[in-house]
């Protein structure tokens, strides 16, 4: 190791060993430097053999100038199984699931549908700050999560309530994280729409972009990388999923997640919801490559693009990825094609820049929720009588949990403090207890009668 | 530079010459001894680039927990990543340059200690390892990242601030992040410039959530590093680089806690404070020194050793203002970034200290 550090100092590198320092040390024969690339076989130096020998790459030498040009007029090919009027295409790709499960997919879709309408009004009338809707990524949502077991870990963007409905999440936790009142589990901490689940594996969103990627919101896929390294070294027998849009997937830190993912051979599903718009931004400001799923390949990843439109494509892709995620420990890289239906937000009016037809088209034409109901009907799974029993039904459960919702106080003003850190710290316990004090003089100008005592 | 760097290693264990003149005994530098003689301009000028601006004082050597060693200061952190990683079956090391070792050999033999899936390079992305670190701390297991310099830990800006700090806050204690530790060389080297001095404690020092640590010592260095690799609170551990070499002394083998967010009053004083963290706590004990037999003045001399959250009892009570019979003074570097030759300008020196307390006293 002391002929590792001299080589350093020689070479003056000042970020450890540059390419001089490898070949060095290479040549010295140093242990235990060659490891660092295990599928790469060590290379035989002969001056007779012409191949080339760079560590780098393995190709073979062209004699030609040539650039590689982007294919985006014929880009990477999407996988559907239903089209659009929800008619299996090939009946080899048709999973056959039981008719409890893909009624269950309809319900979860319908009543996140019926929710967001519900809850988006109740922004505009001033009950709740603010609100996403899901509208059009229905399918995503549900197709992904069906494919996934339990207790895989999901880290999501914001856009992925429907994950959460699918794996049972109460109307009555959804509503109090919208109304932060004493049952969010968040304690009130967070904007709406950033859940939460420790019992669902479910992440807690956050707003930062793309975070959650390396991590496993906006959060980057870096943490969703490192839990899903976790995993693997505990053996779980789980895949880790990072939902995040096209336009997340523009920041650096879904770069850094997808190449760590491949390098540190991550059993981790990337699946990219490209509904076209990041807020304002159409997808031909976003790239100019063939979308998310060309990136993939660049890393040395597996990927594969969806009609997001389509539940059954979905499931069926997140299915394989996931057993081959496992079983494999590498990353899948999913793009499911949809298109965002509602405005980014209640912050959004996308009239401003889009047109109505273009919305409507995908609203009456290559809706998931239409599609997969064309199937069951044609099954003989459902008709329009359960439609509108259904319709009433869970306009009734989502009605109630509202109502109860609002009617509970927030929590109390204390739990400002605390989970800053695992242990309230002396300086935070004064700060509270100044709070405190404070509000027995000037309680009158704070909204206390809407807080827990 | 690289030679330089070579040699500097070797004199800074040497004691810094004293005020006045350039005349310089060498020892321990292959040179014969009894080697004195008027520097010439050329040598003049080499030397005033390997002298050290403080001298590092070793703690007496700490009795009550076992057996001790000779370490130096990457020598202690090593033996604090052995001692975690041999007790801890999750924990796991990875960064740049991890793998064979560590550009300052912090990690070196626990790739092959504790195998490969448990010591691992990264990518050379830094938003990239402190969010993966995040990843693994958020399902329970210990997630220890090195930052190459921490002059390099501004990518992973939002990562530390607007992620990790806020992990536990922000999901209502639902999930935390608290078993990630991320360590980095810190501070002034001589020769590191801008891109390898930089202290950037300050810029963590308000943000709710994490822990930011630096030690002044070996001994110190090996108990709060496994303190925050054990605190259930993403911590971040600066080391000073340029004691890796300079500072060393006895430091038991085996693991012990030395408490965070508790400063250290490492001398009594009656007359006047002195507070500083890391390297600096040497040039504050030697201002301490040279104001005790100059200026017949009593210092207190306080490391920090956690800059968040901090001891605010032990440095100073919130009724203070009244007491003090001089404005506070902050002796800090300049508000430039951090420049190459003119270092010995920069750096606040026992010198700048010494100056600013006899102004204090003179207030």
């Amino acid at each position: 190791m002391a002929v590792v550090t001299a080589a350093a100092r020689v070479l003056g590198s000042s970020r450890g060993l540059g390419q001089d320092g490898l070949l060095l040390l290479r040549r010295l024969g140093v242990r235990g430097l060659a490891i660092s690339h295990p599928q790469r076989q060590q290379q035989h130096f002969s001056s007779l053999d012409d191949k080339p020998q760079f560590p780098g790459a393995s190709a073979e030498f062209i004699d030609k100038l040539e650039f590689i040009q982007p294919n985006v007029i014929s880009g990477i090919p999407i996988y559907r199984v239903m089209d659009r009027q929800g008619q299996i295409i090939n009946p080899s790709e048709d999973p056959n699931l039981p008719q409890e499960k893909v009624l269950k997919f309809y319900k979860s879709m319908t009543l996140l549908n019926t929710m967001d309408r519900i809850l988006y009004e109740s922004q505009r009338q001033g009950r709740i700050s603010f609100y996403m809707t899901n509208y059009g990524e229905e399918g995503t949502h549900v197709g992904s999560a069906a494919a996934l077991d339990n207790t895989d870990l999901v880290f999501g963007q914001y856009r992925e309530a429907g994950v959460l409905m699918y794996r049972d999440y109460p109307l009555e936790l959804f509503m109090a994280q919208c109304y932060g009142n004493v049952s969010d589990l968040g304690k009130g901490r967070q904007m709406p729409v950033h859940y939460g689940c420790k019992e669902r594996h479910f992440v807690t969103i956050s707003s930062p972009l793309a975070t959650q990627i390396p991590q496993g919101e906006d959060a980057l896929p870096g943490p969703a990388v490192g839990a899903a390294y976790a995993a693997k070294r505990a053996n779980a027998n789980r895949v880790v999923i990072c939902y995040f849009g096209e336009g997340a997937a523009s920041e650096g830190d879904a770069h850094a997640g997808f190449n760590f993912a491949a390098t540190l051979e991550c059993p981790i599903i990337f699946f990219c919801r490209n509904n076209g718009y990041a807020i304002s931004t159409p997808t031909s400001e976003q790239y100019r490559g063939d979308g998310i799923a060309a990136r993939g390949p660049g890393y040395g990843i597996m990927s594969i693009r969806v009609d997001g439109n389509d539940v059954f494509a979905v499931y069926n892709a997140t299915k394989e990825a996931r057993r081959r995620a496992v079983a494999e420990n590498q990353p899948f890289l999913i793009e499911a094609m949809t298109y965002r239906i509602g405005h980014h937000s209640t912050s959004d009016d996308s009239s401003a820049y889009r047109s109505v037809d273009e919305v409507n088209y995908w609203d009456k034409q290559d809706h998931p929720i239409s599609r997969l109901r064309h199937y069951l009907q044609s099954r003989g799974w459902w008709d329009d009588e359960q439609e509108k029993d259904w319709r009433k039904q869970s306009r009734k459960k989502v009605m109630e949990a509202f109502e109860q919702a609002e009617r509970k106080p927030k929590p109390n003003f204390s739990l400002l403090f605390s989970d800053v850190y695992q242990e309230m710290p002396a300086q935070l316990r004064k700060q509270q207890e100044s709070l405190a004090r404070h509000l027995q003089t000037y309680g009158e100008h704070y909204p206390l009668d809407h807080f827990e005592k | 530079m690289a030679v330089a760097a070579a040699i500097a290693c070797r004199l800074l264990r040497l004691h810094a010459a004293g005020a006045g003149g350039h005349w310089r005994r060498l020892r321990g530098a292959g040179l014969p001894r009894g080697f004195l003689q008027p520097a010439s301009a050329g040598e003049d000028a080499a030397q005033w680039r390997r002298v050290a601006h403080f001298t590092f004082q070793p703690d007496p050597e700490p009795l009550e927990y076992g057996q001790t060693q000779k370490m130096n200061l990457f020598q202690a952190v090593t033996s604090a990543l052995d001692n975690s990683l041999a007790k801890d079956p999750t924990a796991v090391i990875f960064g740049e340059d991890v793998a064979f070792g560590g550009v300052f050999r912090c990690t070196v033999g626990l790739r092959d200690k504790y195998g490969k899936d448990r010591v691992f390079n990264t990518p050379l992305c830094e938003q990239g390892i402190v969010g993966f670190g995040i990843g693994i701390a958020v399902t329970g297991a210990t997630a220890i990242a090195e930052i190459q310099f921490a002059d390099y830990i501004f990518p992973a800006f939002d990562q530390i601030v607007n992620e990790a700090a806020k992990y536990r806050y922000r999901s209502g204690d639902l999930f935390n992040c608290g078993s990630l530790t991320i360590r980095a060389p810190w501070g002034c080297v001589g020769h590191g410039a801008v891109y390898h001095s930089q202290s950037p404690e300050a810029f963590f020092a308000h943000c709710p959530g994490i822990k930011v640590v630096v030690p002044r010592s070996p001994f110190q260095a090996k108990g709060l590093l496994l303190s925050c690799i054990e605190d259930k609170n993403p911590c971040i551990f600066f080391e000073p680089k340029i004691l890796y070499r300079a500072a060393v002394e006895q430091v038991p083998v085996e693991p012990y806690n030395i408490p965070l967010s508790q400063a250290e009053v490492i001398q009594e004083g009656s007359d006047v404070t002195l507070v500083a963290w890391g390297t600096q706590v040497h040039v504050i004990r030697e201002v301490a020194s040279m104001a005790q037999e100059k200026l017949g003045v009593s210092c207190e001399v306080i490391d920090l050793r956690t800059i968040i959250p901090w001891d605010v009892d032990t440095v100073c009570k919130e009724e203070c203002f009244l007491n003090l019979e001089a404005p506070i003074s902050r002796v800090c570097g300049y508000d430039t970034p951090f420049p190459h030759v003119f270092e010995p300008f920069y750096i606040p020196d026992k010198w700048k200290c010494y100056d600013a307390l006899r102004k204090m006293i003179n207030y």
